[in-house]
């Protein structure tokens, strides 16, 4: 499937704060009304210690959390406006999942986990499995296709999760600690293909701790206690 | 639709609780088939019983029941005449039943003997020899193990003795008759040894000439679409008798077996019940197990919809394989459960407790179907709806 992408910025949020109620009556302010606009192409990296709201902030630029307060807007539209159903079409067409413990399905092979998404958007068949079948050559696991995921290392099985999440042609990469818990050099090499999806022209944001993956990105966003305390480029 | 049945596949991780969940639907199954083939089949049996020589009339002395009660009626053969000429009878017999001996070497043996009308007869098939013709007063109709219990076959002579003296035991009414056939009683019990001659010849060993006693009368109507209304007819024409059609006799029959009916539908209720169970906590298992994972596909983009698509799936093919495995086993059951309950005394042997047709086989699959599609619905609601957020944030701790 291939989605059009109109002009203009691939992701715009404004105001963004989240709390999170808890026992006691008081709740967590999780984000503080951030702000921040995302144009294609880019490559940004958003750090900051634990707990600073950056997988929050993440989970909101995909639309799997609401706001409590603010806007988040991917290309043109609101995410607010949209009914369950619609988000999760969003999500499925216009945006890409990375998570840190890869969460493939064990029960499929490599090919059918980067097919699953296509096949969601109903994608014929024969081009689901072209189309799993280049984007597994890209990041290098032709020829681990046909293995279930427990079969693969944990730098094989983030690949795959690259290749999944970049099944639908999506507008905006979002990844969540993609290389924590992989060890330094499966590290690097999950780095190199992220440099490389940059160069091919894919807007990315990540959420890291590895200052190297930070290092690769074109704009670095730090958080601290929900609030953007610098952004570099 | 995703054509990848992952939740389908999911079943495969933990093979041995699919396997044994399998199995318990399987032996639910078999109970829930086995209570539906019960509570019908006792019904269909003696209708097939009653109607296997297409007499769907009896007319029985008043207050009795077919073969209920030693009572008889006077004047049979009259009464034979009489309703023979109601408009829409096709045919109509006189059976006599009454016990009696028989010589075999120094000893004598008890029988059952049947007086009949072979021109109009409701009980037996041929199995081997000929049928005696009307009147024929030489000629003897034995059962298989009367034929056994005498040594007796085809062609041979066996001399009936109808009536012993009580006080010195000494034959007071005997017949030598020729054996002109063997053939199967419809209402004789496993292993009667039973015995047919004409009526008048059964009616004089049994020293029930005189009033020209029998024990009940067949009727057969032109077609079953009459007979209710040739059993009303006979019911005004001739009241004091009682008439009932095979109709009249399923009734009475059900009301006496009702605990049947009964067992039948609170073990099959059980059986519904014990699958739900089992299908909900496996299925309710599984997806907690995997709530991470939903999560994430749900982010990823799959919808709700496919979700619950593919749990409920889940619970389809376990209630399906479940039913086929406990079809087979049912099936079994039943046979040997039939077996022994065929072997109570005062049972006929063609009499069926079980009976599986069709629509038994149908039923219980449908009713599985939908109790293991609705055994599922919980588990998947549960996957649907779990916050997506909160899931993945948990997962990731």
């Amino acid at each position: 499937m291939t989605a059009t992408i109109p002009p203009g910025p691939v992701l715009v949020a404004s105001g963004v704060s989240k709390d999170y109620p808890m026992n006691g009556g008081e709740a967590v302010h999780a984000l503080r009304g951030v702000s921040l606009e995302i144009q294609r192409g880019e490559f940004i990296a958003v750090t900051g210690p634990s707990g600073s709201g950056k997988s929050t902030l993440l989970q909101l630029m995909g639309g799997i959390d609401t706001p409590t307060s603010g806007t988040v807007e991917i290309l043109g539209t609101r995410l607010g406006s949209l009914s369950d159903r619609e988000l999760t079409r969003l999500r499925l067409t216009r945006l890409g999942f990375i998570f840190q413990r890869f969460h493939l399905l064990p029960v499929l092979t490599a090919r059918e986990n980067v097919e699953l998404p296509m096949a969601e958007a109903g994608v014929p068949r024969p081009a689901r499995q072209e189309r799993a079948r280049e984007l597994l050559q890209y990041v290098g696991l032709a020829h681990r296709a046909g293995h279930r995921a427990t079969q693969l290392s944990g730098g094989e099985m983030q690949r795959v999760a690259i290749a999944r999440a970049l099944a639908n042609r999506p507008a905006l990469l979002l990844a969540d600690e993609p290389t924590g818990e992989l060890d330094a050099s499966t590290g690097r090499e999950i780095l190199a293909l992220f440099r490389r999806l940059h160069q091919d022209g894919t807007t990315i944001v990540v959420v890291t701790h590895d200052e190297h993956l930070a290092e690769q990105a074109g704009r670095i966003i730090h958080m601290l206690d929900g609030r953007v305390q610098a952004a570099d480029s | 639709m995703s054509g990848l049945g992952w939740g389908l596949k999911s079943l495969r991780r933990h093979r041995l609780r699919a396997v044994l969940s399998v199995a318990g639907i399987a032996i639910s199954a078999a109970l829930l088939l086995d209570m539906v083939m019960l509570s019908g089949g006792i019904e269909r049996s003696f209708t097939e019983l009653l109607l296997s020589r297409g007499y769907q009339i009896r007319l029985t002395p008043k207050g009795t029941l077919p073969f209920d009660t030693e009572a008889t009626l006077t004047g049979a053969g009259r009464l034979v005449e009489a309703i023979r000429r109601v408009p829409a009878v096709a045919a109509a017999g006189a059976v006599l039943g009454t016990s009696l001996h028989a010589r075999r070497g120094d000893s004598l043996v008890t029988l059952f003997g049947y007086g009949i009308q072979p021109e109009a007869q409701a009980l037996y098939t041929m199995l081997s020899g000929s049928d005696l013709a009307p009147g024929d007063s030489s000629g003897v109709l034995l059962s298989e193990p009367a034929s056994r219990l005498l040594h007796a076959a085809v062609g041979d002579s066996v001399t009936l003795i109808g009536r012993l003296d009580p006080q010195v035991v000494t034959e007071r009414l005997g017949r030598t008759l020729k054996v002109s056939g063997i053939v199967r009683w419809v209402y004789d019990y496993r292993g009667q040894p039973s015995v047919g001659t004409v009526l008048s010849v059964m009616q004089s060993l049994a020293g029930q000439r005189r009033d020209d006693r029998a024990s009940l009368l067949t009727v057969r109507a032109e077609d079953d679409s009459l007979a209710a209304t040739v059993a009303a007819g006979l019911r005004r024409e001739f009241p004091q008798l009682e008439v009932n059609s095979v109709a009249d006799l399923v009734r009475h029959f059900k009301q006496r077996l009702v605990y049947f009916r009964q067992l039948a539908y609170i073990l099959g209720s059980m059986s519904l019940v014990v699958t739900v169970l089992l299908i909900g906590t496996l299925l309710t298992i599984n997806v907690n197990e995997r709530l991470g994972e939903i999560a994430t596909l749900r982010a990823l983009g799959i919808s709700r919809r496919t979700v619950i698509r593919e749990i409920m799936l889940e619970g389809a093919v376990l209630t399906t394989v479940g039913s086929i495995i406990g079809i087979v086993l049912g099936l079994g059951t039943a046979r040997y459960l039939d077996s022994i309950l065929t072997s109570f005394p005062g049972l006929p042997a063609a009499f069926s407790f079980f009976v599986p047709r069709r629509d038994s086989l149908a039923t219980a699959g449908i009713v599985l179907l939908l109790t293991g599609t609705l055994a599922a619905l919980y588990p998947a609601w549960l996957a649907a709806t779990s916050p997506v957020a909160a899931t993945l944030r948990a997962e990731a701790t």
